[in-house]
């Protein structure tokens, strides 16, 4: 078979897939939990990254294609683990996303909402944010913290849209809870 | 207009400003009316807005520089992979005795397992100037178009190295030896290029055959030689002019002339004065 002609890696292309690096480790990192698997689920998409750059759409967002390739090859990755009993089972926690989050609706929150957030700390956030169910973590960190759009969230997690929008909101809502009992004239 | 449950699907867009106006509206109507759903949107809101108030914070980790260092070196890989195949096969190429035996090409890369692994230091400073030259291919555009006016010497050459290197890794797994008389014809009759093949036997060459190249549409002609064993390619690019230059490409030297509005490049993996004087004897018997 004749082989195909060069297929190159441009440097432009090089340059702007190598800066969402560091939030590709941290999305990595989410998703494995550990420094070293993380790092080599990186350097993995990297690696598929650049020999398929070709396929890349140009124009479209980068950053969400790598993240696509990411959450993918993380995956696969734990397809392949067998002994990967921990997975949550996506249709139970999608209905759980359809039932009304708890108490938001019955109970009025007296204080502003915005306000009773204000004092949270760091650590507390990330604790919070660690806690949360896995896919409700990754849809609510895609959106807030990478500031994806559903549809470049539908497509890392393999999901549809609505079930994007409907993990933000449980999520949001799961995380506004855990906030809130922290705060002391909750308790 | 809306009641409590059909404004669900609504909430997450409306906190993230993706609604169109009519629906932002509708939903501001109903929140006016609703107390309740006004606290559920309000929290989702506060979340939202606290998460991104605190993304510096959050995006406080980074990768290790070690990883940084990986990754850019994956670029490196991949660029080069297609050209480090090709210097692969060439190797090979030089080196296989039984040509016909071998029926396919070698499979390609797959990329090492051993991600951390360091690379040769002798390949890469080989692969140091194809890295450059591979940038130059793609800043022209991969296909090559047939443009050869357009294109500088050194990405021609480039390109026409790379061609050089995978006619001989088909022909050495064809195992196809043509003879002069049917490489003349053939050149003659697929570019209307009447020639006369130079005389092999006085200048240690032998014709190994010719192929229309993959490259360029099949608009450039391709004749293979060894010389004292070693691929050697004689490329005719019709209806274009170019000064006359010897460029290092690849780890390759390419001698370009011109004649009769055509481009002559020829090219070789041997020294340079090597392949000047052959150019210069395959100029003297061709013109």
């Amino acid at each position: 078979m004749p082989r195909q002609g060069l297929r190159l890696v441009s440097p432009a292309f090089e340059a702007e897939a190598l800066a969402s690096l560091d939030s590709l480790y941290r999305a990595a990192l989410r998703l494995t939990r550990v420094p070293a698997d993380a790092e080599d689920l990186v350097q993995e998409t990297y690696l598929k990254a650049f020999r398929s750059a070709d396929t890349f759409e140009p124009g479209t967002n980068l950053r969400a294609w790598l993240f696509t390739i990411l959450h993918n090859t993380a995956r696969n990755r734990a397809r392949d683990r067998a002994r990967d009993t921990v997975a949550i089972d996506s249709e139970i926690v999608d209905r759980a996303a359809d039932a009304p989050p708890p108490g938001s609706r019955a109970s009025a929150v007296d204080t502003p909402e915005s306000l009773l957030l204000r004092e949270t700390l760091a650590p507390e956030l990330q604790t919070a944010i660690d806690e949360l169910p896995e896919q409700f973590r990754q849809a609510v960190w895609l959106r807030d913290v990478e500031e994806f759009s559903y549809a470049e969230i539908a497509k890392m997690l393999s999901i549809p849209v609505g079930t994007v929008m409907s993990r933000i909101s449980r999520g949001r809502h799961l995380l506004f809870d855990k906030l809130k009992a922290l705060r002391p004239a909750n308790a | 207009m809306h009641n409590c449950d059909s404004l669900d699907p609504l909430v997450t867009p409306f906190v993230d400003g993706a609604l169109p106006d009519a629906d932002r509206r509708a939903v501001e109507d109903h929140l006016r009316k609703c107390p309740p759903c006004h606290s559920r949107v309000a929290a989702e809101r506060a979340v939202h807005e606290l998460l991104q108030a605190r993304r510096s914070t959050l995006c406080r980790t980074t990768a290790p520089d070690a990883l940084h260092l990986r990754c850019a070196e994956a670029a490196k890989r991949a660029e080069t992979a297609e050209l480090e195949n090709l210097q692969n096969l060439r190797t090979q190429n030089l080196g296989t005795q039984n040509l016909g035996t071998r029926t396919q090409n070698p499979e390609p890369r797959t990329p090492n397992p051993l991600l951390r692994r360091t690379p040769n230091p002798l390949f890469s400073a080989r692969l140091g100037p194809l890295a450059l030259a591979a940038s130059l291919v793609v800043v022209v555009g991969g296909a090559f178009v047939y443009q050869a006016t357009d294109k500088s010497a050194r990405v021609m050459a480039a390109e026409l190295v790379a061609d050089h290197a995978k006619c001989f890794a088909m022909n050495s797994a064809l195992g196809t030896h043509q003879a002069a008389s049917l490489v003349e014809q053939s050149m003659a009759s697929s570019f209307n290029w009447q020639l006369h093949l130079p005389d092999t036997s006085r200048a240690e060459l032998e014709l190994v055959g010719a192929r229309p190249c993959l490259y360029g549409e099949g608009r450039i002609a391709h004749i293979m030689y060894r010389h004292r064993g070693r691929p050697l390619s004689l490329f005719m690019l019709p209806e274009t002019a170019r000064a006359q230059e010897i460029v290092e490409v690849l780890g390759h030297e390419a001698a370009i002339w011109c004649a009769n509005n055509r481009t002559f490049v020829l090219v070789s993996g041997e020294p340079r004065r090597e392949v000047e004087q052959i150019a210069s004897y395959v100029q003297a018997s061709l013109h």
